[in-house]
Protein backbone atom coordinates (compact mmCIF):
# COMPACT_ATOMS: atom_id res chain seq x y z
CA UNK A 1 0.00 0.00 0.00
CA UNK A 2 2.87 2.31 0.86
CA UNK A 3 4.41 1.59 -2.54
CA UNK A 4 1.08 2.28 -4.19
CA UNK A 5 0.92 5.71 -2.55
CA UNK A 6 4.45 6.46 -3.70
CA UNK A 7 3.80 5.46 -7.29
CA UNK A 8 0.40 7.08 -7.49
CA UNK A 9 1.95 10.40 -6.51
CA UNK A 10 4.34 10.04 -9.40
CA UNK A 11 1.73 9.28 -12.06
CA UNK A 12 1.58 12.90 -13.35
CA UNK A 13 5.36 12.94 -13.80
CA UNK A 14 5.15 9.67 -15.67
CA UNK A 15 2.35 10.97 -17.89
CA UNK A 16 4.39 14.05 -18.80
CA UNK A 17 7.57 12.02 -19.26
CA UNK A 18 9.48 13.57 -16.40
CA UNK A 19 10.56 10.34 -14.74
CA UNK A 20 14.07 9.03 -15.19
CA UNK A 21 14.12 5.90 -17.38
CA UNK A 22 15.09 3.69 -14.43
CA UNK A 23 12.32 5.11 -12.26
CA UNK A 24 9.85 4.67 -15.08
CA UNK A 25 10.87 1.02 -15.43
CA UNK A 26 10.28 0.47 -11.72
CA UNK A 27 6.94 2.16 -12.00
CA UNK A 28 5.97 0.00 -14.96
CA UNK A 29 6.87 -3.08 -12.93
CA UNK A 30 4.65 -1.85 -10.12
CA UNK A 31 1.79 -1.08 -12.50
CA UNK A 32 2.11 -4.51 -14.02
CA UNK A 33 1.53 -6.07 -10.63
CA UNK A 34 -1.03 -3.62 -9.24
CA UNK A 35 -4.35 -3.39 -11.00
CA UNK A 36 -5.56 -0.44 -8.91
CA UNK A 37 -2.56 1.74 -9.72
CA UNK A 38 -2.61 0.65 -13.35
CA UNK A 39 -6.27 1.61 -13.66
CA UNK A 40 -5.66 4.99 -12.03
CA UNK A 41 -2.70 5.61 -14.32
CA UNK A 42 -4.78 4.77 -17.36
CA UNK A 43 -7.68 6.99 -16.32
CA UNK A 44 -5.42 9.96 -15.60
CA UNK A 45 -3.44 9.49 -18.79
CA UNK A 46 -6.68 9.30 -20.76
CA UNK A 47 -7.86 12.55 -19.19
CA UNK A 48 -4.62 14.26 -20.20
CA UNK A 49 -4.91 12.83 -23.70
CA UNK A 50 -8.37 14.32 -23.99
CA UNK A 51 -6.82 17.73 -23.50
CA UNK A 52 -5.66 17.46 -27.12
CA UNK A 53 -9.01 18.74 -28.26
CA UNK A 54 -8.36 21.95 -26.38
CA UNK A 55 -5.37 23.77 -27.82
CA UNK A 56 -3.59 26.53 -25.96
CA UNK A 57 -5.59 29.75 -26.10
CA UNK A 58 -4.51 32.00 -28.90
CA UNK A 59 -5.67 35.03 -30.85
CA UNK A 60 -5.92 35.88 -34.51
CA UNK A 61 -2.81 36.86 -36.52
CA UNK A 62 -4.18 40.42 -36.70
CA UNK A 63 -4.21 40.57 -32.94
CA UNK A 64 -0.56 39.59 -32.75
CA UNK A 65 0.45 41.89 -35.59
CA UNK A 66 -0.74 44.87 -33.64
CA UNK A 67 0.37 43.60 -30.25
CA UNK A 68 3.76 45.33 -30.15
CA UNK A 69 2.27 48.64 -31.27
CA UNK A 70 -0.38 48.52 -28.58
CA UNK A 71 2.17 47.57 -25.96
CA UNK A 72 4.55 50.32 -27.07
CA UNK A 73 1.76 52.89 -27.02
CA UNK A 74 0.74 51.86 -23.54
CA UNK A 75 4.31 51.94 -22.30
CA UNK A 76 4.64 55.43 -23.76
CA UNK A 77 1.47 56.54 -22.02
CA UNK A 78 2.53 55.01 -18.72
CA UNK A 79 5.92 56.72 -18.99
CA UNK A 80 4.35 60.08 -19.81
CA UNK A 81 1.73 59.97 -17.09
CA UNK A 82 4.08 60.38 -14.11
CA UNK A 83 6.08 63.03 -15.96
CA UNK A 84 2.91 65.01 -16.69
CA UNK A 85 1.82 64.63 -13.14
CA UNK A 86 5.18 65.88 -11.95
CA UNK A 87 5.18 68.84 -14.37
CA UNK A 88 1.51 69.71 -13.89
CA UNK A 89 1.40 70.08 -10.18
CA UNK A 90 4.03 70.50 -7.56
CA UNK A 91 4.56 67.23 -5.83
CA UNK A 92 2.86 67.36 -2.51
CA UNK A 93 5.06 66.88 0.44
CA UNK A 94 4.51 63.46 1.72
CA UNK A 95 5.02 62.72 5.34
CA UNK A 96 5.24 59.08 5.99
CA UNK A 97 5.24 57.70 9.47
CA UNK A 98 7.52 54.70 9.84
CA UNK A 99 5.90 51.45 10.83
CA UNK A 100 7.86 51.18 14.08
CA UNK A 101 6.33 54.47 15.24
CA UNK A 102 2.86 52.97 15.03
CA UNK A 103 4.06 49.98 17.02
CA UNK A 104 5.62 52.18 19.67
CA UNK A 105 2.52 54.36 19.91
CA UNK A 106 0.36 51.27 20.27
CA UNK A 107 2.59 49.84 22.99
CA UNK A 108 2.54 53.14 24.90
CA UNK A 109 -1.22 53.33 24.58
CA UNK A 110 -1.64 49.83 25.97
CA UNK A 111 0.78 50.58 28.78
CA UNK A 112 -1.08 53.78 29.72
CA UNK A 113 -4.39 51.96 29.56
CA UNK A 114 -3.02 49.20 31.79
CA UNK A 115 -1.74 51.71 34.34
CA UNK A 116 -5.04 53.58 34.29
CA UNK A 117 -7.09 50.42 34.80
CA UNK A 118 -4.73 49.18 37.47
CA UNK A 119 -4.92 52.45 39.38
CA UNK A 120 -8.59 53.12 39.06
CA UNK A 121 -10.40 49.83 38.78
CA UNK A 122 -8.33 46.97 40.08
CA UNK A 123 -6.40 48.56 42.90
CA UNK A 124 -8.25 48.94 46.18
CA UNK A 125 -8.38 52.36 47.83
CA UNK A 126 -5.24 53.76 49.34
CA UNK A 127 -6.47 53.20 52.85
CA UNK A 128 -7.51 49.65 52.04
CA UNK A 129 -4.01 48.82 51.02
CA UNK A 130 -2.47 48.28 54.42
CA UNK A 131 -3.79 44.87 55.17
CA UNK A 132 -3.64 43.65 58.65
CA UNK A 133 -2.61 40.10 59.02
CA UNK A 134 -3.99 38.69 62.14
CA UNK A 135 -1.50 37.19 64.43
CA UNK A 136 -1.77 33.67 65.53
CA UNK A 137 -2.87 34.99 68.89
CA UNK A 138 -6.05 36.18 67.26
CA UNK A 139 -5.38 39.81 68.16
CA UNK A 140 -5.22 42.15 65.26
CA UNK A 141 -3.21 45.35 65.33
CA UNK A 142 -5.20 47.89 67.19
CA UNK A 143 -6.11 45.36 69.80
CA UNK A 144 -9.26 44.18 68.02
CA UNK A 145 -10.13 40.72 69.22
CA UNK A 146 -12.08 38.11 67.36
CA UNK A 147 -10.03 37.77 64.21
CA UNK A 148 -9.56 34.28 63.01
CA UNK A 149 -6.01 33.02 62.89
CA UNK A 150 -4.19 33.89 59.71
CA UNK A 151 -7.11 35.84 58.27
CA UNK A 152 -6.54 39.07 56.44
CA UNK A 153 -8.89 41.89 57.35
CA UNK A 154 -8.64 45.35 55.89
CA UNK A 155 -8.40 47.99 58.59
CA UNK A 156 -10.81 50.22 56.71
CA UNK A 157 -13.47 47.52 56.79
CA UNK A 158 -13.32 47.50 60.59
CA UNK A 159 -13.68 51.25 60.61
CA UNK A 160 -16.60 51.10 58.20
CA UNK A 161 -18.28 48.52 60.37
CA UNK A 162 -17.98 50.77 63.41
CA UNK A 163 -19.32 53.66 61.43
CA UNK A 164 -22.33 51.66 60.32
CA UNK A 165 -22.99 50.45 63.84
CA UNK A 166 -22.93 53.95 65.24
CA UNK A 167 -25.07 55.23 62.38
CA UNK A 168 -27.64 52.52 62.99
CA UNK A 169 -27.91 53.38 66.67
CA UNK A 170 -28.24 57.06 65.86
CA UNK A 171 -30.90 56.44 63.22
CA UNK A 172 -32.86 54.22 65.56
CA UNK A 173 -32.74 56.91 68.20
CA UNK A 174 -34.05 59.56 65.84
CA UNK A 175 -36.58 57.37 64.07
CA UNK A 176 -38.05 56.05 67.29
CA UNK A 177 -37.97 59.32 69.16
CA UNK A 178 -41.18 60.83 70.43
CA UNK A 179 -41.15 64.31 71.98
CA UNK A 180 -44.10 63.42 74.16
CA UNK A 181 -42.30 60.49 75.69
CA UNK A 182 -40.31 60.64 78.82
CA UNK A 183 -36.64 59.75 79.01
CA UNK A 184 -34.98 57.65 77.66
CA UNK A 185 -37.04 57.87 74.44
CA UNK A 186 -36.75 61.58 74.00
CA UNK A 187 -33.97 62.92 71.86
CA UNK A 188 -30.89 64.29 73.48
CA UNK A 189 -30.34 66.64 70.56
CA UNK A 190 -26.85 68.02 71.35
CA UNK A 191 -25.53 64.47 71.69
CA UNK A 192 -27.15 63.26 68.47
CA UNK A 193 -25.99 66.36 66.55
CA UNK A 194 -22.44 65.88 67.74
CA UNK A 195 -22.57 62.20 66.82
CA UNK A 196 -23.91 63.12 63.40
CA UNK A 197 -21.07 65.56 62.82
CA UNK A 198 -18.53 62.97 63.87
CA UNK A 199 -20.09 60.39 61.60
CA UNK A 200 -20.14 62.87 58.72
CA UNK A 201 -16.43 63.40 59.14
CA UNK A 202 -15.92 59.65 59.33
CA UNK A 203 -18.05 59.19 56.21
CA UNK A 204 -15.82 61.55 54.27
CA UNK A 205 -12.72 59.62 55.30
CA UNK A 206 -14.34 56.26 54.52
CA UNK A 207 -15.54 57.36 51.09
CA UNK A 208 -12.12 58.63 50.21
CA UNK A 209 -10.53 55.43 51.41
CA UNK A 210 -12.99 53.11 49.74
CA UNK A 211 -12.74 54.72 46.35
CA UNK A 212 -14.33 52.33 43.93
CA UNK A 213 -13.34 49.19 45.86
CA UNK A 214 -16.76 48.71 47.45
CA UNK A 215 -19.41 50.59 45.56
CA UNK A 216 -22.30 49.20 47.60
CA UNK A 217 -20.79 50.45 50.86
CA UNK A 218 -19.90 53.75 49.28
CA UNK A 219 -23.50 54.28 48.17
CA UNK A 220 -24.77 53.38 51.62
CA UNK A 221 -22.40 55.89 53.22
CA UNK A 222 -23.58 58.55 50.75
CA UNK A 223 -27.21 57.84 51.64
CA UNK A 224 -26.37 57.98 55.30
CA UNK A 225 -24.60 61.28 54.84
CA UNK A 226 -27.83 62.90 53.72
CA UNK A 227 -29.66 61.75 56.80
CA UNK A 228 -26.77 62.56 59.10
CA UNK A 229 -26.71 66.06 57.68
CA UNK A 230 -30.39 66.46 58.37
CA UNK A 231 -29.88 65.26 61.94
CA UNK A 232 -26.94 67.60 62.39
CA UNK A 233 -29.15 70.47 61.23
CA UNK A 234 -32.06 69.72 63.53
CA UNK A 235 -32.92 72.87 65.51
CA UNK A 236 -35.22 71.45 68.12
CA UNK A 237 -36.16 68.12 69.62
CA UNK A 238 -39.80 69.02 69.11
CA UNK A 239 -39.44 69.82 65.41
CA UNK A 240 -41.67 66.98 64.42
CA UNK A 241 -41.87 67.97 60.78
CA UNK A 242 -38.07 67.72 60.39
CA UNK A 243 -37.93 64.44 62.29
CA UNK A 244 -40.73 63.07 60.10
CA UNK A 245 -38.69 63.96 57.00
CA UNK A 246 -35.70 62.14 58.48
CA UNK A 247 -37.87 59.17 59.32
CA UNK A 248 -39.27 59.08 55.79
CA UNK A 249 -35.73 59.30 54.37
CA UNK A 250 -34.55 56.41 56.50
CA UNK A 251 -37.49 54.26 55.54
CA UNK A 252 -37.54 55.31 51.91
CA UNK A 253 -33.90 54.39 51.44
CA UNK A 254 -34.17 51.25 53.59
CA UNK A 255 -31.12 52.45 55.42
CA UNK A 256 -31.46 50.25 58.46
CA UNK A 257 -31.97 47.21 56.30
CA UNK A 258 -28.96 48.10 54.19
CA UNK A 259 -26.80 48.60 57.25
CA UNK A 260 -27.86 45.22 58.56
CA UNK A 261 -27.17 43.63 55.19
CA UNK A 262 -23.80 45.28 54.96
CA UNK A 263 -22.83 43.99 58.39
CA UNK A 264 -24.02 40.53 57.51
CA UNK A 265 -21.85 40.50 54.41
CA UNK A 266 -18.80 41.50 56.42
CA UNK A 267 -18.77 39.03 59.28
CA UNK A 268 -15.07 39.37 59.98
CA UNK A 269 -15.24 43.11 60.11
CA UNK A 270 -18.45 42.92 62.11
CA UNK A 271 -16.98 40.62 64.68
CA UNK A 272 -13.84 42.65 64.92
CA UNK A 273 -15.80 45.85 65.19
CA UNK A 274 -17.38 44.84 68.43
CA UNK A 275 -20.92 43.87 69.21
CA UNK A 276 -23.21 42.35 66.63
CA UNK A 277 -26.01 44.47 65.29
CA UNK A 278 -29.11 44.97 67.30
CA UNK A 279 -32.07 42.71 67.18
CA UNK A 280 -33.80 42.42 63.83
CA UNK A 281 -37.12 41.06 62.80
CA UNK A 282 -37.36 37.72 61.14
CA UNK A 283 -38.33 39.36 57.85
CA UNK A 284 -35.06 41.26 57.66
CA UNK A 285 -36.58 44.56 58.75
CA UNK A 286 -35.54 46.27 61.91
CA UNK A 287 -37.73 45.61 64.86
CA UNK A 288 -39.03 48.76 66.54
CA UNK A 289 -36.51 48.67 69.35
CA UNK A 290 -36.05 51.81 71.27
CA UNK A 291 -32.36 52.31 71.79
CA UNK A 292 -32.22 56.04 72.15
CA UNK A 293 -30.24 55.74 75.33
CA UNK A 294 -27.44 53.99 73.48
CA UNK A 295 -27.19 56.90 71.07
CA UNK B 1 13.31 29.08 -27.28
CA UNK B 2 16.27 26.96 -26.26
CA UNK B 3 18.24 27.52 -23.08
CA UNK B 4 21.13 28.98 -25.10
CA UNK B 5 18.85 31.41 -26.92
CA UNK B 6 17.29 32.36 -23.62
CA UNK B 7 20.69 33.07 -22.06
CA UNK B 8 21.82 35.06 -25.11
CA UNK B 9 18.66 37.15 -25.02
CA UNK B 10 19.16 37.79 -21.32
CA UNK B 11 22.73 38.93 -21.99
CA UNK B 12 21.56 41.32 -24.68
CA UNK B 13 18.91 42.74 -22.40
CA UNK B 14 21.52 43.29 -19.70
CA UNK B 15 23.80 44.96 -22.24
CA UNK B 16 20.99 47.39 -23.10
CA UNK B 17 20.38 46.21 -26.67
CA UNK B 18 17.25 48.18 -27.70
CA UNK B 19 15.99 45.46 -30.02
CA UNK B 20 16.33 42.73 -27.41
CA UNK B 21 13.18 43.72 -25.55
CA UNK B 22 11.11 43.63 -28.74
CA UNK B 23 12.51 40.17 -29.47
CA UNK B 24 11.62 39.06 -25.97
CA UNK B 25 8.06 40.27 -26.45
CA UNK B 26 7.79 38.48 -29.78
CA UNK B 27 9.17 35.28 -28.27
CA UNK B 28 7.00 35.27 -25.16
CA UNK B 29 3.82 37.13 -26.06
CA UNK B 30 1.81 34.00 -26.79
CA UNK B 31 3.07 32.19 -23.70
CA UNK B 32 2.41 35.17 -21.46
CA UNK B 33 -0.98 35.74 -23.01
CA UNK B 34 -1.83 32.04 -22.74
CA UNK B 35 -1.05 31.84 -19.04
CA UNK B 36 -2.81 35.15 -18.39
CA UNK B 37 -5.86 33.90 -20.24
CA UNK B 38 -5.99 30.64 -18.32
CA UNK B 39 -5.70 32.52 -15.06
CA UNK B 40 -8.20 35.27 -15.82
CA UNK B 41 -10.39 33.26 -18.23
CA UNK B 42 -11.13 36.39 -20.18
CA UNK B 43 -9.47 37.63 -23.37
CA UNK B 44 -9.55 41.34 -22.52
CA UNK B 45 -8.11 40.71 -19.08
CA UNK B 46 -5.51 38.43 -20.62
CA UNK B 47 -4.30 41.17 -22.94
CA UNK B 48 -4.23 43.65 -20.09
CA UNK B 49 -2.27 41.27 -17.87
CA UNK B 50 0.14 40.39 -20.66
CA UNK B 51 0.87 44.08 -21.31
CA UNK B 52 1.35 44.74 -17.59
CA UNK B 53 3.70 41.77 -17.48
CA UNK B 54 5.87 43.09 -20.28
CA UNK B 55 5.95 46.55 -18.74
CA UNK B 56 7.10 45.03 -15.46
CA UNK B 57 9.73 43.04 -17.29
CA UNK B 58 10.91 46.22 -19.04
CA UNK B 59 11.23 48.00 -15.72
CA UNK B 60 13.07 45.08 -14.14
CA UNK B 61 15.62 44.51 -16.88
CA UNK B 62 18.21 46.28 -14.73
CA UNK B 63 17.92 43.53 -12.12
CA UNK B 64 18.80 40.75 -14.58
CA UNK B 65 22.06 38.91 -14.05
CA UNK B 66 24.10 37.07 -16.67
CA UNK B 67 22.92 33.50 -17.14
CA UNK B 68 19.58 34.32 -15.58
CA UNK B 69 16.75 31.90 -16.43
CA UNK B 70 14.35 34.13 -18.34
CA UNK B 71 11.65 31.53 -18.76
CA UNK B 72 10.67 30.94 -15.14
CA UNK B 73 11.18 34.63 -14.34
CA UNK B 74 8.71 35.72 -17.03
CA UNK B 75 6.17 33.12 -15.98
CA UNK B 76 6.58 34.22 -12.38
CA UNK B 77 5.85 37.84 -13.29
CA UNK B 78 2.89 36.80 -15.44
CA UNK B 79 1.44 34.64 -12.70
CA UNK B 80 1.77 37.39 -10.11
CA UNK B 81 0.31 40.00 -12.46
CA UNK B 82 -2.63 37.71 -13.19
CA UNK B 83 -3.26 37.12 -9.50
CA UNK B 84 -3.09 40.86 -8.84
CA UNK B 85 -5.54 41.43 -11.63
CA UNK B 86 -7.94 38.77 -10.36
CA UNK B 87 -7.84 40.21 -6.86
CA UNK B 88 -8.38 43.73 -8.10
CA UNK B 89 -11.25 42.56 -10.21
CA UNK B 90 -12.59 40.96 -7.00
CA UNK B 91 -15.01 38.72 -8.82
CA UNK B 92 -15.15 36.58 -11.88
CA UNK B 93 -17.49 38.10 -14.42
CA UNK B 94 -19.02 34.76 -15.14
CA UNK B 95 -21.18 36.07 -17.94
CA UNK B 96 -17.99 37.16 -19.69
CA UNK B 97 -16.40 33.76 -19.53
CA UNK B 98 -15.88 32.65 -23.05
CA UNK B 99 -17.52 29.48 -24.06
CA UNK B 100 -14.90 28.13 -26.33
CA UNK B 101 -17.19 25.42 -27.52
CA UNK B 102 -20.01 27.69 -28.62
CA UNK B 103 -17.76 30.39 -30.04
CA UNK B 104 -14.53 28.83 -31.19
CA UNK B 105 -11.59 31.13 -31.31
CA UNK B 106 -10.54 32.22 -34.78
CA UNK B 107 -7.01 31.07 -34.16
CA UNK B 108 -7.97 27.63 -32.95
CA UNK B 109 -7.06 24.95 -35.41
CA UNK B 110 -10.04 23.70 -37.30
CA UNK B 111 -11.46 20.48 -36.05
CA UNK B 112 -9.93 17.58 -37.82
CA UNK B 113 -13.04 15.55 -37.20
CA UNK B 114 -14.60 14.87 -40.55
CA UNK B 115 -18.29 14.81 -39.77
CA UNK B 116 -20.65 17.11 -37.85
CA UNK B 117 -21.17 14.51 -35.13
CA UNK B 118 -17.49 14.29 -34.39
CA UNK B 119 -17.21 18.07 -34.43
CA UNK B 120 -20.07 18.37 -31.98
CA UNK B 121 -18.51 15.74 -29.74
CA UNK B 122 -15.19 17.52 -29.83
CA UNK B 123 -16.84 20.84 -28.99
CA UNK B 124 -18.68 19.22 -26.12
CA UNK B 125 -15.46 17.80 -24.74
CA UNK B 126 -13.74 21.18 -24.99
CA UNK B 127 -16.62 22.73 -23.08
CA UNK B 128 -16.33 20.08 -20.38
CA UNK B 129 -12.61 20.66 -20.13
CA UNK B 130 -13.22 24.40 -19.77
CA UNK B 131 -15.71 23.71 -17.04
CA UNK B 132 -13.31 21.36 -15.30
CA UNK B 133 -10.50 23.94 -15.45
CA UNK B 134 -12.85 26.54 -14.01
CA UNK B 135 -13.28 24.31 -10.98
CA UNK B 136 -9.55 24.20 -10.29
CA UNK B 137 -8.11 26.39 -7.59
CA UNK B 138 -5.82 29.20 -8.78
CA UNK B 139 -2.76 27.19 -7.78
CA UNK B 140 -3.97 23.96 -9.36
CA UNK B 141 -4.79 25.78 -12.57
CA UNK B 142 -1.44 27.55 -12.68
CA UNK B 143 0.46 24.29 -12.07
CA UNK B 144 -1.55 22.32 -14.59
CA UNK B 145 -1.40 24.99 -17.31
CA UNK B 146 2.34 25.53 -16.86
CA UNK B 147 2.92 21.80 -17.04
CA UNK B 148 0.51 20.99 -19.83
CA UNK B 149 0.64 23.98 -22.17
CA UNK B 150 3.97 25.58 -21.33
CA UNK B 151 5.92 22.40 -20.84
CA UNK B 152 7.59 23.55 -17.65
CA UNK B 153 9.14 20.82 -15.56
CA UNK B 154 7.84 20.24 -12.04
CA UNK B 155 11.00 21.83 -10.66
CA UNK B 156 10.61 24.90 -12.85
CA UNK B 157 6.98 25.26 -11.82
CA UNK B 158 8.08 25.14 -8.19
CA UNK B 159 10.55 27.97 -8.88
CA UNK B 160 7.97 29.97 -10.81
CA UNK B 161 5.26 29.74 -8.19
CA UNK B 162 7.70 29.82 -5.31
CA UNK B 163 6.37 26.64 -3.75
CA UNK B 164 7.95 23.32 -2.84
CA UNK B 165 8.47 20.50 -5.29
CA UNK B 166 6.14 18.27 -3.28
CA UNK B 167 3.40 20.89 -3.41
CA UNK B 168 3.68 21.14 -7.18
CA UNK B 169 3.42 17.36 -7.48
CA UNK B 170 0.35 17.36 -5.25
CA UNK B 171 -1.30 20.21 -7.16
CA UNK B 172 -0.60 18.46 -10.45
CA UNK B 173 -1.97 15.16 -9.20
CA UNK B 174 -5.09 16.81 -7.82
CA UNK B 175 -5.70 18.81 -10.97
CA UNK B 176 -5.42 15.80 -13.27
CA UNK B 177 -7.64 13.81 -10.98
CA UNK B 178 -10.26 16.57 -10.98
CA UNK B 179 -10.06 16.73 -14.75
CA UNK B 180 -10.40 12.98 -15.01
CA UNK B 181 -13.41 12.91 -12.70
CA UNK B 182 -15.12 15.71 -14.61
CA UNK B 183 -14.48 14.03 -17.93
CA UNK B 184 -15.45 10.58 -16.65
CA UNK B 185 -18.96 11.94 -16.22
CA UNK B 186 -19.00 12.34 -19.97
CA UNK B 187 -18.32 8.71 -20.67
CA UNK B 188 -21.42 7.28 -22.24
CA UNK B 189 -23.21 4.50 -20.45
CA UNK B 190 -24.11 1.69 -22.72
CA UNK B 191 -27.61 2.20 -23.97
CA UNK B 192 -28.59 5.54 -22.46
CA UNK B 193 -26.08 8.11 -23.61
CA UNK B 194 -24.32 10.35 -21.08
CA UNK B 195 -24.27 9.55 -17.43
CA UNK B 196 -25.97 12.22 -15.28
Amino acid sequence: MKRCRYWRKRIPEAIYGELEPKTREKMDRHLAGCRGCAALFERMAAAVRKMEVRPAPDRSPQFWEGYWDRLEARMGLEAEAPEKARAGSPRPRTFSIPAWAYGLAGALLFLSLGIFIGRTVLRPGAELAPLVRAKSSGIAPGGQPGLETGRVVPALAVRASRYLKRSRVLLLAVVNSDPKDEEPFRLNLPLQKRTSEELLQEAAVLKKGLGSADRRLERLISDLEMILLQIANLTSESDEAAIEIIRAGVEGRDLLFKINLSETLRPAAKSSAGQPPGSWGGNGNPAPVRTAAAA
Amino acid sequence: MSREDEARLADRLIAGDPSAFRELVAAYQRKVYGLAYEMTRNHDDAEDVSQITFMKIHKAIGTLKPGFGLNTWIYQITHNAALDHIRKRSFYPKEALPSRASAPHPQEPPDSAPGPEERAESAGLRRRIDEALAKFSERERAVFILRHYHDLKVKEIAQTLNVSLGSVKSYLFRSIQKLQKELDLLEPCPGDGERP
